[in-house]
């Protein structure tokens, strides 16, 4: 069983030369995630949502505090989908999907064109990434992250850049392949109605990257975002995400 | 586990996209085509030369050339006793050109993949090979002839040093321009070291590597004319200045003729066809899908 610990993680970058301040993009984060449950991190843009992932992937070192990130006590393997998609454009979509894989052997072929085949994408296996659409370039980056067997699953507003029928549908895909692998998810997002679409469990992040509420959404699979149980749900993250925003300007005047 | 041999086919999950829908082939005008564009290009410079023929009597004729390129190929007498040379002379600088370019090639290119890869070469070698770049193959041709005398050995060096920068130039270029979300995306999915640098830089830098390479070997071409024609005394370049001193334009024009041939010919059936090649990814128009997805 996949574990994902953080403690009091705090990542602050250094000025720049054309951002002369430092920054604090995450300010103490702690959580833990155990098990097959779906995790959303919902906040607005610039709460550190995606430092938070290159974090926990580790492709970013974190300025304090500790993060575990294990698979039955040991380093659990990752699989990331990034808001772009991150494909090699000289590379055909199997072998971006190849190029990920951890062992190369015909199995590993066909585990691939089985990903590609959950996320309906068996006919252009041969194509350049640049030949297929936005949503279907995402669709690669999902089946990639599937590919590598992960214990852990990171997405980072992977449909933000799809326009909103593009996303509804891939919402689905990931919905319906997520159920089949049921992996440790963590999933970030600015959407609120996405969060509850998807989530088990919504950690709400503010500016300064700090955890201001840990919501449980305890809705049958599958779910549509028009469901009034998603609804109702969402409503209540968006009255809590008011009266956060309502105190934090209140402290302002204060100060 | 494998989910893959779980579920060795997902019926409910592959409903296909549709079917990919190439666009219509446009038809080009046959005055636009290559071919014809080529062929007017060439009678245009017949025609001038021509009327050059006419007006300075130190030009000479496109008749005149003719001949005496078919004197200096079939190895028959230019009168007294000089006679046609060409293979020869070929051979030679064919032989130089080779040497250069194999010892040229693979070390510009591996300082390029040093400079574009490494923040550390960069500040030590960026400026170097700017400075070799930016000399002119006149530079090396007199420096290579000092240190090295009559021979075959400044004609390589020249070359060499002439496809250096360009390799190194374009393909460093070519690698830091490399999108570093992808860099990140190997980081995250572990991809080995070895696999990264053969999908991840040689792959991005490939169409760079190739225009490396096409420019090295047209600039180099002419570095090693260049010194042939002053520092030695075998070659192409060589021959090429022996008419011209004999006062033979006719022989001159004829050997610059030749190569100009060689270098268009190296690059329509050899260079631009790899150029072709290595950019084909960028150069797929985008299918659109049945399906209904908006994009
Ligand atoms: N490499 C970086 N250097 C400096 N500041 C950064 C860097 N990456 C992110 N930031 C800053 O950190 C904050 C959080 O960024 P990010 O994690 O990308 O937020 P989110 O993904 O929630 O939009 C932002 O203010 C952003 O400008
Ligand atoms: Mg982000």
């Amino acid at each position: 069983m996949a574990t994902i610990l953080i403690e009091n993680l705090t990542k602050v970058y250094p000025p720049t030369p054309t951002y002369p301040q430092q920054v604090q993009a995450l300010g103490g984060v702690s959580m833990s995630v155990t098990g097959n449950v779906f995790v959303a991190v919902l906040g607005p843009s610039g709460s550190g949502k995606t430092t938070l992932l290159n974090i926990v992937a580790g492709v970013e070192e974190p300025t304090a505090g500790a993060v575990r990130v294990v698979q039955d006590g040991v380093p659990a393997q990752v699989g990331y989908v990034f808001q772009e998609p991150r494909l090699l454009p000289w590379r055909s979509v199997l072998d971006n999907m190849l190029y990920v894989q951890n062992r190369k052997s015909d199995r590993s072929k066909r585990e691939a064109e089985f990903y590609l085949s959950m996320v309906g994408l068996s006919d252009v296996a041969h194509l350049y990434p640049a030949q297929l659409s936005a949503g279907m370039q995402q669709r690669v980056g999902i089946a990639r992250a599937f590919l590598v067997n992960p214990d852990v699953l990171l997405m980072d507003e992977p449909f933000s850049h799809m326009d909103a029928l593009t996303g509804r549908s891939l919402r689905d895909y990931l919905q319906r392949i997520w159920a089949h692998t049921r992996k440790t998810a963590l999933f970030v997002t600015h959407d609120v109605g996405e969060a509850v679409e998807l989530a088990d469990r919504i950690l709400m992040l503010r500016p300064g990257g700090v955890v201001f509420d840990d919501i449980p959404v305890n809705l049958q699979r599958p779910r549509r975002p028009d469901d009034a149980a998603v609804r109702a749900v969402e409503t209540e993250v968006l009255r809590r995400f008011d009266s956060m925003e309502a105190a934090v300007r209140f402290g302002d005047q204060r100060n | 586990m494998s989910y893959a041999a779980d579920l060795p086919t997902a019926p409910e999950f592959s409903q296909a996209p549709g079917t990919p829908q190439s666009a219509p082939a446009q038809a080009v005008h046959w005055t636009r085509k290559p071919w014809f564009i080529n062929a007017l290009a060439v009678a245009i410079l017949l025609v001038v030369w021509q009327y050059l023929n006419s007006v300075n009597e130190r030009v000479p004729s496109i008749n005149e050339v003719v001949s005496f390129l078919g004197v200096e190929l079939g190895g028959g007498s230019h009168g007294g006793v000089s006679r046609g040379e060409f293979w020869g002379p070929l051979s030679i600088s064919l032989q130089r050109y080779v040497i250069g370019l194999a010892i040229g090639v693979p070390v510009g290119g591996l300082l390029g993949l040093l400079i574009g890869g490494s923040r550390r070469f960069r500040s030590v070698l960026n400026d170097t090979v700017l400075v070799l770049l930016v000399l002119p193959s006149v530079v090396w041709a007199f420096t290579a002839s000092l240190w090295f005398g009559i021979g075959s050995t400044a004609p390589v060096v020249a070359v060499v040093l002439t496809a250096v920068p360009f390799m190194a130039v374009n393909l460093s270029s070519g690698i830091r321009g490399l999108d570093p979300g992808l860099a990140l995306m190997s980081d995250a999915f572990r991809v080995p070291r070895l696999r990264r640098a053969t999908h991840l830089l040689v792959g991005g830098a490939l169409s760079n590597a190739v225009t490396g390479v096409r420019l090295a070997l047209m600039t180099s071409w002419n570095s090693l004319l260049i010194v042939e024609w002053f520092g030695t005394a075998s070659g192409v370049g060589w021959r090429a200045k022996h008419w011209y001193d004999a006062q033979r334009f006719e022989g001159f024009v004829a050997w610059i003729l030749l190569f100009v041939v060689f270098i268009t010919l190296l690059d329509w059936l050899v260079l631009r066809r790899l150029e072709h090649r290595s950019t084909r990814w960028q150069q797929q128009p985008t299918l659109t899908f049945a399906e209904g997805e908006v994009t």
